[in-house]
Parts: structure tokens; C-alpha cells; sequence
């Protein structure tokens, strides 16, 4: 079953990117309004699909079965590890009226100090480039090209019909892909308790539901500590405590994200940087007063857009 | 002279294999040969690294107009994919960018398997990544049909990892590079600092999925970038 009001909706976007021409008359950036209804579609929606996913330095294809629904205005999520022992990841409770920062971002519903924020298009180029079919649906192929180094590009096959990521491909400025997914099939079901009723893999996870707030709309500044530098675009998104000791502020530009770790610690510190796939974490540190901190950029960034961050981060 | 004449041969069929230009005996041939000749899984691995154009002093620009311009005629002899025909000129005066297209088509043509060459200077050479000769020998003639173009390249991404080996790998699978010159204090890389520091950023880019699949529209992908390590 077909949702006519998102096809019409991803249709008339994709359009306007290719005709170019409905730009100056929306007067919405078309990147954004795509993304940011792209964004909404996911959370709506019943789904349940498997996809395979790789990631740089790695042979290893892996494969996962993810499954999204909604009960009661509440959202439940499900990823299967497919290779391997059984196990899975799960979270639920996620309200669909909250909204969390990046989604926030993406509607433009976040301003700071009373201003509108840049639009995804200032860092993000998009640009449409053939229609294909993946796992059985027709999609459109977008080239979502950086407009700076701070962050990497993606090649994405949006399915016509719901609007769904069927395909994604992490890209760094060398041309280098970091990691990839796609959908090898892909179900739109309308009744959630199909879905509730699977029985739970062997080995779960609970993955925290609610986190960095609801439907914020002013940006908010970190507590404890400054980063004299963030990448353009990037906004604070919200602040854990992790094992008590271990401060996590997050930041997000809608598209991308990455988080800080900041913790003390009494042992001598190497400053590495460690890759896995797209993913990048830069260790540093940092001195307040005679205390001593480890500082860990972690996120699906460039190395040097973790460096500048690294090196502004002091104590407040 | 014989055995110089076959090496030879064999390293011709190799770069012809890797070219997409290799008839089927060729094939049966490299194949047999690679069971048994280390020679031969070393030449397959580097014709892979060049046809991929990994050199990292090469400008991108230049591996990507040979390695579009090698595929584009893959491309056309395939049915119906949506690209558009470039010329070379074309090719050349575009930014890597706009290419980009090209290379996404014939990523799926060749079955990804220039998405995931060997990068030197990003691999640990102390990490556990499994060679390519190991891919190499379980792929059997029969599992490549006939007639599709640079399905052969496919070999290196036919996962072998099973099971528990291929998740402890997984869970291994971060690599580092150090930040300022070798210390003078040799314990900062010591084996066993270095499975702490392993551990310690495992966990936090497993924290860091929890910001991911919140705020950047990718759902639950971010989850799948950790591991999920099974304690037995």
C-alpha cells in the first residue's frame, strides 16, 4: 500500500531539484525541506527491511534486518544482527511529537538567540542523478557533495514512494568510500502488531529512547565546558553523563554528527586518532588548573574537523 | 625458462582478469594457479591496488579518469542502467565529484570492490585484516557467471567471515595512527595500552551511535557501526 501524499510530496521535490527552476519561488531551500521530510517519513511510518552493510578496511559484509513501527503515538525500532551469534538492538519509547535537535535542526525550528540558522544547503550541495531500482522499488540516486572539509558526502537512493534511504554510500573528499549500506527488500506494513509480535533475539540491547530533549528551539550552550571552535553548520545538540564521570556533548549539523567525551584522568595520555570504517575518534587532552583530562572527538567526520574541535575545547 | 615463461603468462592473464579482459580459460587458469602459488595471489593483490588507483600520491583526479574511462565501457555493454554516456574530455574536466556518478554505477557493475582497497597508511599493519589471497581462494569458477561484466572483480568482497571468527576480527577492526612522534616512553605502545585504548573507543563510539541515530535522520544504521560483541 502506497502513501499518495508522500509520493506526491517526494515527487514534486525531486523535480524542483532537477528543473532547478521552482528554487527561487518555494523560497525554501530544497535540500532542507527534502531532508527535513525525508527525516519525518522515517519515524511515521511502519517498516520492516534487510540490508547489507560494509564499511572501509573491512571484507566483512554484514547483514542486518531493521524494523520501525508506531503504537499509541510511541515509536519502536529493531535492529537484527543477521551474521553471527543472534542479537539485536532495540529501543522504544522514543514519542513521536518529540522531536529530537537534529530533527529540530532540519524543520528549521532552531534558532539561536532568537535568529534563524543556516540552511542544510549552505553545507550540503545536492544534486539528482539517475532513478534506479533497489531491493524491488523505484528510487532516485542523490550526490549529497560537501561545500567545505568539515564533513563527508554521500551518494543516496531515495525510494520514490515512501521517501526512505534505500541506499547510502559515506564518501570522503578523496573519492573514498567509508561505508555503505543497502536494502536488499523492504516492507511497508500498515499494522504495527505484525511487528510487535516477533519474538526477541537471543542477545539484546536497550538502546536509550528521549535523549538531548523535545522539540527544542533555542540552541543551547554546553555545561562545564567550551568548544572555542565547531565546525560551521554543527549545532550543540545535548549533554550526557556516562558512568558518572565521563561528560558527552553532542553536536549534530542534521545530516552529520559527532560527540565529545571528556573525562579525568590521573595516566599519562597518547593522542591517537582511531578509524573503524566511517567512523573517526581523536584522542587529546586537556588541563584545568592541575587537573588532567582525556578529550575524545568521536564521529563520522574528517580528521581535520575533529583536530580543530580538539583544540579549542577548554574548561569554562 | 619454462616456469619464467608461465609466471609470465599467468601475470598477464592476472592483469587481464583484473581488466575485465580475461577469457574463461584464463581464468580456470589464474584460479588453479592461485591455490598454490603464493607468486600469483601477490600479483593479483597489487594489479587490485593499481586498477584501483589507491596511490595516495597520485592525484585523485587522475585515478578517477582511468579507472571511469575503464569502466564506461563496461557500462554501455550493460542493459539499461540510467547513466549518462561521457565522453573522455568530459570525464577529465569535471571535478572528481561529478564522476562520482560514473564510479556509484560501476561500483555496483563490479560489485563493489573498489569501494574497499587496501588504503596504505590507514591500515595497521599490526591489525587483523584478512588478505586478499584468503578471499581469493574460496571463490570457485563456477560461483562467477559467465558473460558479466566485472563480476570476476567480485571476488575480494565474497565475505568468508563466519561466525565467531569473523566477529572477533569485527570487534578488532579499529585502526590506529598516533598523533605526535614515536615517544621515547616505549610502554605508551605497549600491546596491552593499546587493547585498553581499543576498548576505551569502542565504547565510546558505541555512545556516540546514541547521538547518531538521534540526530542525523540515519535510524538505527549508527547501531550497526559498533559492535556488538558477545561475551561467551
Amino acid at each position: 500500500m502506497t502513501h499518495p501524499i508522500w509520493r506526491s510530496s517526494f515527487c514534486a521535490l525531486m523535480l524542483a531539484l532537477v528543473a532547478n527552476t521552482a528554487l527561487a519561488e518555494t523560497g525554501i531551500s530544497n535540500l532542507q525541506a527534502l531532508f527535513a521530510k525525508m527525516s519525518r517519513v522515517s519515524h511515521d511510518l511502519n517498516y520492516r527491511g534487510s540490508f547489507t552493510y560494509q564499511y572501509a578496511n573491512s571484507p566483512v559484509l554484514q547483514s542486518f534486518r531493521v524494523s520501525h513501527w508506531v503504537e499509541d503515538e510511541v515509536e519502536h525500532e529493531r535492529l537484527e544482527y543477521l551474521n553471527g551469534p543472534e542479537r539485536e538492538v532495540v529501543r522504544s519509547g522514543q514519542q513521536l511529537d518529540c522531536l529530537p535537535p537534529g530533527d529540530q535542526l532540519l524543520q528549521g525550528r532552531l534558532t539561536r538567540m532568537g535568529s534563524r540558522l543556516e540552511q542544510l544547503d549552505n553545507f550540503y550541495q545536492v544534486k539528482v542523478l539517475y532513478e534506479e531500482r533497489i531491493a524491488g522499488r523505484t528510487a532516485t540516486r542523490l550526490q549529497v557533495a560537501p561545500r567545505d572539509n568539515f564533513r563527508h558526502g554521500f551518494l543516496l537512493s531515495v525510494d520514490q514512494d515512501t521517501g526512505l534511504v534505500l541506499s547510502s554510500l559515506m564518501v570522503d573528499a578523496g573519492g573514498r568510500v567509508l561505508e555503505r549500506y543497502q536494502f536488499i527488500e523492504l516492507e511497508i506494513l500498515p499494522d504495527a502488531s505484525r511487528l510487535a509480535q516477533q519474538p526477541p533475539a537471543q542477545r539484546q540491547r536497550q538502546a536509550k529512547a528521549n535523549l538531548g530533549g523535545c522539540n527544542q528551539t533555542e540552541v543551547r550552550e554546553p555545561d562545564g565546558w567550551v568548544l572555542e571552535w565547531v565546525p560551521p553548520g554543527f549545532v550543540f545538540a545535548g549533554q550526557q553523563k556516562i558512568h558518572e564521570v565521563r561528560d558527552m556533548l553532542m553536536y549534530t549539523d542534521g545530516m552529520t554528527t559527532f560527540s565529545v567525551f571528556i573525562e579525568p584522568t590521573e595516566t599519562a595520555l597518547p593522542e591517537l586518532v582511531g578509524h573503524r570504517g566511517a567512523t573517526l575518534a581523536l584522542m587529546s587532552r586537556l588541563t584545568k588548573g592541575a587537573d588532567l583530562y582525556r578529550v575524545t572527538v568521536v564521529g563520522e567526520i574528517p580528521q581535520i574537523t575533529a583536530e580543530q574541535v580538539a583544540q579549542g575545547i577548554r574548561a569554562h | 625458462m619454462a616456469e619464467q615463461q608461465t609466471s609470465q603468462s599467468l601475470a598477464e592473464s592476472v592483469s587481464a582478469l583484473v581488466d575485465n579482459q580475461a577469457s574463461e580459460l584464463e581464468l580456470q587458469r589464474v584460479l588453479k594457479a592461485s591455490q598454490t602459488s603464493l607468486e600469483v595471489k601477490a600479483t593479483w593483490a597489487r594489479y587490485q591496488m593499481i586498477s584501483a588507483g589507491i596511490r595516495r600520491d597520485l592525484p585523485s583526479q587522475i585515478s578517477m579518469t582511468d579507472f571511469a574511462a575503464r569502466v564506461s565501457a563496461a557500462i554501455e555493454a550493460e542493459p539499461a542502467v540510467e547513466a549518462q554516456p561521457a565522453t573522455s574530455q568530459e570525464i577529465q574536466s569535471k571535478p572528481w565529484w561529478q564522476n562520482l556518478a560514473r564510479f556509484a554505477v560501476a561500483a555496483s557493475v563490479a560489485g563493489g570492490v573498489m569501494l574497499f582497497a587496501q588504503y596504505p597508511g590507514l591500515v595497521d599493519q599490526t591489525a587483523d585484516v584478512v588478505a586478499d589471497a584468503q578471499t581469493f581462494d574460496a571463490v570457485t569458477p563456477a560461483a562467477i557467471p559467465s558473460g558479466y561484466h566485472g563480476q570476476a572483480l567480485s571476488l575480494r568482497t565474497v565475505g568468508l567471515e563466519q561466525g565467531f571468527e569473523g566477529r572477533q576480527q569485527e570487534s578488532r577492526n579499529l585502526v590506529f595512527v598516533p598523533r605526535e612522534a614515536v615517544a621515547t616512553n616505549n610502554a605508551r605502545f605497549s600491546a596491552e595500552a593499546q587493547e585498553e585504548w581499543r576498548e576505551y573507543l569502542m565504547q565510546l563510539i558505541e555512545s556516540h551511535a546514541d547521538n547518531a541515530s538521534l540526530n542525523s535522520s540515519q535510524g538505527m544504521l549508527p547501531f550497526a557501526r559498533s559492535t556488538f560483541v558477545v561475551e561467551d
